[in-house]
């Protein structure tokens, strides 16, 4: 199994539980859409799955591809192919995006003992995944998110994920505030990954990036439990009738 | 009885006094007597300042006591088979290609490494020798540097100066490739080197100078450079202090701006035990342009201090300041930055930004910008941010796979790359970037 989580309970620093709960299994070549109103505990369930500092998981656990995930630290998760496509992408000024993503795919080929890409060879691989993906070169030279936009900043998460070819894929809202382009983009991205060793979490608030991706199963979060679970027909119902009709559901199971 | 001074003499300056009767570090015999002078003069400032204490405002963030316990007498010339094994260590710190280029080794000029051919225009040679060819410079190397009770070292310096550059370029000429200092410590012997510099540039000139300072084992560099820019003049200065982890480097210079001049002063100081650098700029004709950039990074217990005046005399003046430190470990760092904007030096335009990166518990930075404005018509502003690595920032490189230890060292890269870039000469700026990368690479925090 690609990613098994159980019983999952996270909360802040503050004290207040976010997460009550959670289990989930998604398996290699599947697609799983997690939706949910805001506050569901969408963004926590992906920051605790990328260790992000600031949660603390007081029950359950996670484990990934047999291991346990929660005990590695964020950057071996990285390593070991999990990656988070952020939510809000961090501008970071000074460091160039291309030298960032080779110090990036170099640390993956090292933990894997495969010998690292010099400039040009990673230059090759940077112009494919960019023409396969349809992005422009633009982004390359500027340092990391700085003054890009909203869609460039998805775009480049996007680009990021293209380059580190991961088993596991956990798109945080991606699709939020984008353009029908971006969105295109995204979907082009994701679909590009599909393939029977590797499987994609969509974290969205809409259903709009699943008309381009299609997913095998559809769970809804609300209040840190999923609540129901389906196929692609679920989020067609979400859209049509709100999240309100899960409170009830939500309610009764607490 | 001493024969020099007839007033009570510092206890530290006490061995220095000794050390120059016995005739180090120069030769009375070949001497002019205009210098011979001069060092009395220095020698006698220094027999009464002594070292400044920490009350003294411009050193209360550098601990002398080691020094002050423990003379650095003016080291001897080095041996041939010293300058001989010099020349592996010249790999890495020069600039690619053939260049003009002059080494100082222990503060006395190495010929062996030294190019000094010159196109027409351009007198680029050893202090020695320009002062035999031009005696006038004398009086001008003395009148440039403040030998008052804040610049002891400078007084000591022109006591004991043997080696040193002059370089003079003539109205008009314009030198595109920049042009190099390197002054290395050979760890011989411990001992001072006391090196006294002069940029002479003509009106309408324009050159660029790159200093780099380097060396291994135990020493004290005494290092004075004064730049006189004649209307018009352009001259970027970009120094690049790697002092070994035991070495004392205090670095000062003085620039005087004529009209229009134009002054990029750059210093990058990635090593050394106890190191400060002072920039002193008077803007003394109008609409005259002074940038003074630079950074430091302080690991282990090492101290760097990045002071700077710009003094605007004259109407018009425009001043451009960035200054960022990195503190690590133990390390401690200041800066302290002076602009005066005097009562006729309206229209002033003087800007100063001190950014300062504090990483860990034990590390400590102190920045103390000081603006001093008599005149009413100016616009002048100065900052100063002390903080911590952005934590988004690390988590997002880390969650990209890259190690804990690369990516803060990316990101002190990052920031501190924002400065390096405002040096204008290309090769320069790749040379500093790469010594840069080599310093982070091996930063222990």
């Amino acid at each position: 199994m690609m990613l098994e989580i159980h019983n999952l309970h996270a909360r802040l620093a503050d004290g207040r539980e976010i997460l009550k709960g959670i289990d989930l299994k998604v398996a290699e070549g599947e697609v799983h859409a997690i939706m949910g109103p805001n506050g569901s505990g969408k963004s926590t369930l992906a920051a605790v799955l990328a260790g992000r500092e600031g949660y603390e998981v007081t029950e359950g656990g996670v484990r990934y591809q047999g291991h346990d995930l929660l005990s590695m630290p964020a950057d071996e998760r990285a390593r070991e192919g999990v990656f988070l496509a952020f939510q809000y992408p961090v501008e970071i000024p000074g460091v160039n995006n291309t030298y960032f993503l080779r110090a990036a795919v170099n640390a993956q080929r090292r933990h894997r003992g495969e010998a690292e890409l010099d400039a040009g060879q990673f230059l090759r691989i940077v112009r494919a995944k960019l023409k396969l993906l349809d992005i422009g070169d633009d982004l390359l030279q500027r340092a990391v998110n700085v003054g890009f936009s909203g869609g460039e900043k998805k775009r480049n998460e996007i680009f990021q994920m293209a380059m580190l070819e991961p088993k596991l894929a956990i798109l945080d809202e991606t699709d939020s505030g984008l353009d029908i382009d971006a969105l295109r983009t995204v979907a082009r991205g994701v679909n590009g990954l599909r393939a029977p060793d590797r499987a994609i979490v969509i974290i969205t608030h809409y259903q709009r990036l699943l008309d381009h991706v299609e997913p095998d199963q559809v769970h809804v979060l609300q209040d840190g439990r999923i609540v129901q679970s389906g196929d692609k027909g679920l989020a067609l119902e979400l859209e049509e009738r709100g999240y309100g009709t899960f409170d009830e559901a939500a309610g009764d199971a607490a | 009885m001493n024969r020099i001074v007839d007033f009570p003499v510092k206890p530290e300056a006490r061995p220095y006094l000794d050390a120059f009767e016995g005739g180090v570090a120069h030769d009375a015999q070949i001497e002019p007597g205009s210098i011979a002078r001069h060092r009395r003069r220095g020698l006698a400032r220094f027999a009464e300042t002594g070292f400044p204490s920490r009350k003294s405002e411009s050193w209360r963030y550098l601990d002398l006591q080691p020094l002050a316990r423990d003379p650095l007498l003016p080291a001897q010339a080095p041996s041939a088979r010293v300058l001989r094994a010099m020349g592996e260590h010249l790999t890495g710190l020069l600039l690619p290609g053939k260049g003009p280029r002059l080494v100082i080794v222990d503060g006395y000029f190495a010929a062996e490494f030294s190019s000094l051919e010159m196109p027409a225009g351009i007198w680029f040679g050893t202090i020695s020798a320009a002062l035999a060819e031009r005696p006038e410079l004398i009086d001008a190397l003395a009148a440039e540097i403040p030998g008052d009770g804040e610049h002891p070292f400078a007084a000591l310096n022109a006591a004991f100066f043997a080696g040193g550059y002059f370089l003079g370029i003539a109205p008009g000429v314009a030198l595109d490739d920049p042009i190099e200092i390197i002054h290395l410590g050979s760890g011989a012997a411990a001992g001072s080197f006391h090196t006294r510099s002069l940029i002479a540039s003509g009106a309408g000139s324009r050159a660029s100078v790159l200093e780099v300072y380097a060396g291994e084992g135990r020493y004290w560099r005494n290092d004075v450079v004064a730049v006189r820019l004649a209307d018009g003049a352009e001259l970027a200065r970009t120094a690049i202090v790697e002092e070994s982890n035991e070495a004392v480097h205090l670095g000062q210079i003085d620039a005087t701006l004529g009209r229009d001049a134009r002054f990029a002063g750059f210093a990058l100081v990635l090593g050394g035990r106890t190191v400060r650098h002072e920039a002193s700029v008077a803007m003394v004709g109008e609409n005259a342009r002074c940038r003074l950039d630079g950074a430091f990074v302080v690991s282990g217990q090492d101290e760097a201090n990045i002071l700077t005046t710009v003094d605007h005399r004259a109407p018009g003046g425009q001043t451009r300041e960035l200054i960022k430190g990195v503190a690590v470990g133990r390390g401690h760092g200041a800066f302290q930055g002076r602009l005066i904007v005097r009562e006729d030096a309206q229209k002033t335009d003087a800007h100063q930004l001190s950014r300062n990166l504090l990483i860990g518990a034990r590390a400590a930075i102190d920045a103390k910008p000081q603006l001093e404005i008599y005149a009413d018509d100016v616009k002048c502003s100065h900052g100063a941010t002390i903080g911590d690595l952005d934590e988004a920032a690390l988590f997002y490189l880390r969650a990209r796979g890259i190690p804990a230890g690369e990516a803060r060292h990316m990101l002190i890269d990052g920031f501190l790359r924002e400065v390096v870039e405002t040096v204008d000469d290309f090769a320069t700026r790749v040379h500093l970037l790469r010594r840069l990368a080599g310093r982070l690479g091996s930063l222990e925090e």
